[in-house]
């Protein structure tokens, strides 16, 4: 936020308690998420029944499968917030996404193309058909100074119509079969138990009873969002692409001072907002083998929530892609585990709730902190 | 045909009781997952909750918040993988999205049954989707029927009318449009449906698609509303508009507020289904299955209570309003 350069030369009366209270709060949402899985743990067996475990191999795939939309949403949106902004379209770009790429997929497949050519054209029709929206965004926003707030509030709707008006009623539907096995397959199977074992890149044929025990590692979508989490961490660490996104929500004026090219640089951010947003919606596709245009609908506020939950500065200028990895995971973790447990789901949102504002409380707090101690 | 599988399903049920004596079942565990949280299927849980009473089973309930595949299917894979459930009982919120997640679910050893929406055209026989146990429901096109049939007589057979419905592509609500459409088209040559809106389950949009509606067709004669909020919307419409009694309301779905507006006179027609039974089913065929009945029909079909201001108060009628005990 900024603040801690006012206070460097309040001189340095560190106390080791302190340091240890400041370097705690630093890692709360790990430690939250630690706490999270240690009492489902302990909690879903006791409440449950014996048979039933928070610690499957299943449950953790679930667990990731359930976060690839929210983190894929919310991996955009941590640029885009870091630099000052926000993007309120992201969940309806997801739905566009699922949308146009089933179609471009069903067009390809029905013209006689190879099913993995198929796939591939739904991918790109994706990001190109969101980056086109991004770029909208990013211009109007960067270039005629209409607030992030408003313009992508605009753009939601829009989308969200062009997404129905496009679906034949919501859905599309009539894609190949073989579209479920991209959206619902894996890296590897494991088989638990008597005849079981590991197996690599083909599902096993086994017999029926082996098939019910097995559990699918690491689905291709994913894989794909690991991928591109993997690829935002590094460009945000350590590019100059992350430097000036920073930058610009460090201080806009300063940055343009510092020769950042301000204005292009929003643009890329709201492109890439959007197109990490037509990811989601490409792997949904997949996944429920069908395109969908209200797909996204529930999921702006999660992924807005997981990024704040991971730390994010709502004013800009800091924050992290583990951080919001971190968000995404308390919230699937809470779902599930809640599940589990039998609770109804709805407690969920009271967690997540009180969790967003423990999250900005704690960072302010560190704010204060770390102005009295000085960190300099 | 329906008196043919209401004896199907006599049949089964005293398959399921001889079955039930003869052998010592292990005892089951059920999952009962529905569309979203609405009266409608707070009724359905009663029906389920008292099944699992009467036959000792035990049922793990979620109900999802909002309708839609991105919020029902969490819940299911986290159901999943408990690992202690052998049957589950849901809605599907869609009937094309759901069948990978669905199958996944099957694929590990879960037995599915379906309860008022469907998978796949609902023949689990012979369609395109085979692996659910059966699908019990109503006939949605023959309640579209009935509501057109009665919405008919109530503006003495011409007019134009409209449709209010929530999502496409579910299954119960496409039929029910489509039987409303068939009747009024083949056997109501001075009805035109002038319209079909989609609601997308939010009942401020349904009462804004009817309003809007009414302002482009002044003279409009009957609204039919799809299910809960369609037509709790629709009639609020028609209230809000100062033409209650004037437009004709056919309401599928007997929530309380339904009844309400069929007391005021805004409702003309109320479409019971009958979600307990469906419910109390579900889990009687889950238990049949598990004592080895191979025999269970794959649909089911359980029926209609046609409500109007004449039998609104005649107790056999009224139990099946959507009533949730406190």
């Amino acid at each position: 936020m900024g603040s801690s350069g006012k206070s460097a030369s309040k001189g340095s009366s560190k106390t080791a308690s302190q340091v240890l209270i400041l370097s705690l709060m630093q890692v709360w949402a790990w430690v939250f998420l630690a706490c999270l899985v240690l009492i489902f743990i302990v909690a879903v067996p006791i409440i449950s029944g014996s048979s039933v475990s928070f610690l499957s191999v299943r449950n953790s795939q679930n667990i990731l499968v359930a976060i690839t939309p929210v983190l894929l949403l919310g991996l955009g949106q941590t640029f885009v917030i870091i630099s000052g902004g926000i993007d309120l379209s992201v969940g309806w770009v997801m739905s566009f996404a699922s949308v146009i790429s089933a179609l471009a997929l069903r067009a390809a497949y029905d013209s006689g193309l190879p099913l993995w050519i198929a796939v591939l054209a739904g991918l790109i029709t994706a990001i190109i058909g969101c980056g086109a929206i991004g770029l909208f965004n990013g211009v109007i926003i960067a270039k005629l100074k209409v607030p992030p707030f408003i313009v992508t509030l605009g753009t939601s709707f829009i989308v969200r119509g062009m997404a129905l008006l496009m679906s034949e009623n919501t859905t599309v539907i009539g894609l190949p079969s073989g579209v479920r096995d991209y959206g619902n397959e894996s890296l590897m199977y494991y088989i638990r138990g008597e005849g079981g074992g590991m197996y690599f890149f083909t599902k096993p044929e086994v017999t029926v009873d082996l098939l019910r025990k097995m559990d699918r590692i690491i689905t291709y979508p994913v894989l794909m969002t690991a991928l591109v989490v993997a690829i935002a961490i590094y460009v945000l660490r350590r590019t100059k692409f992350g430097r000036y996104t920073y930058a610009i929500g460090g201080n806009q004026v300063a940055a343009t001072r510092a020769g950042v090219p301000v204005e292009s640089h929003i643009i890329k951010l709201y492109v890439l907002a959007s197109v990490t947003a037509g990811i989601a919606g490409f792997l949904s596709m997949l996944r429920f083998t069908a395109g969908s245009a209200v797909i996204g609908d529930p999921l702006l506020l999660s992924s807005i929530a997981a990024v704040i939950i991971g730390g994010v500065s709502l004013f800009g200028g800091s924050g992290s892609i583990v951080g919001t990895v971190i968000g995404a995971l308390i919230i699937a973790v809470l779902t599930t585990g809640l599940v589990m447990l039998n609770v109804p789901s709805f407690w969920q949102f009271i967690v997540v709730g009180a969790v967003v504002i423990l999250a900005v409380l704690i960072d302010q707090t560190r704010d204060i902190i770390k102005a009295k101690i000085g960190t300099g | 045909m329906g008196i043919a599988k209401k004896l199907g399903a006599i049949g089964v049920l005293s398959a399921m009781l001889m079955a039930g004596s003869a052998v010592a079942q292990e005892k089951i565990t059920i999952g009962f997952l529905p569309g979203v949280v609405d009266p409608f299927y707070q009724v359905m849980e009663m029906g389920v909750m008292a099944a699992a009473k009467d036959l000792g089973i035990t049922i793990v309930t979620q109900i999802p918040p909002t309708w839609g595949v991105q919020v029902q299917t969490p819940i299911l894979d986290a159901m999943v993988a408990r690992g202690d459930l052998d049957y589950i009982i849901l809605a599907p919120t869609d009937k094309d999205q759901m069948v990978a997640p669905l199958l996944q679910a099957n694929e590990s050893g879960i037995k599915i049954i379906t309860v008022d929406t469907f998978l796949g055209d609902g023949d689990y026989a012979n369609g395109p989707v085979t692996f659910p146990i059966s699908a019990i429901g109503s006939d949605n096109t023959e309640g579209g029927r009935i509501s057109a049939r009665g919405l008919a007589k109530a503006i003495n057979g011409e007019g134009n009318v409209y449709i209010n419905s929530t999502n496409p592509n579910v299954s119960s609500v496409e039929a029910r449009a489509v039987g409303f459409t068939e009747v009024m088209d083949n056997e109501f040559p001075d009805i035109n449906v002038i319209g079909l809106d989609f609601n997308l389950n939010d009942m401020n949009t349904a009462v804004q698609q009817t309003s809007a509606t009414l302002e482009r067709v002044p003279d409009l004669a009957g609204v039919f509303g799809t299910n809960v909020f369609s037509a709790q919307g629709a009639g609020t419409a028609v209230v809000n508009a100062g033409l209650g009694g004037v437009v004709q309301v056919v309401a599928y779905d007997a929530t309380k507020f339904a009844i309400e507006q069929l007391r005021e006179g805004v409702v003309s027609l109320v479409l019971a289904q009958k979600p307990y039974d469906m419910g109390y089913m579900a889990v009687q065929f889950a238990f049949a299955d598990s004592a080895g009945v191979t025999s269970l029909p794959t649909k089911v079909e359980t029926g209609f209570a046609i409500i109007d201001i004449n039998n609104v108060d005649d107790p056999e009628i009224a139990r099946f309003i959507y009533q949730v005990a406190e």
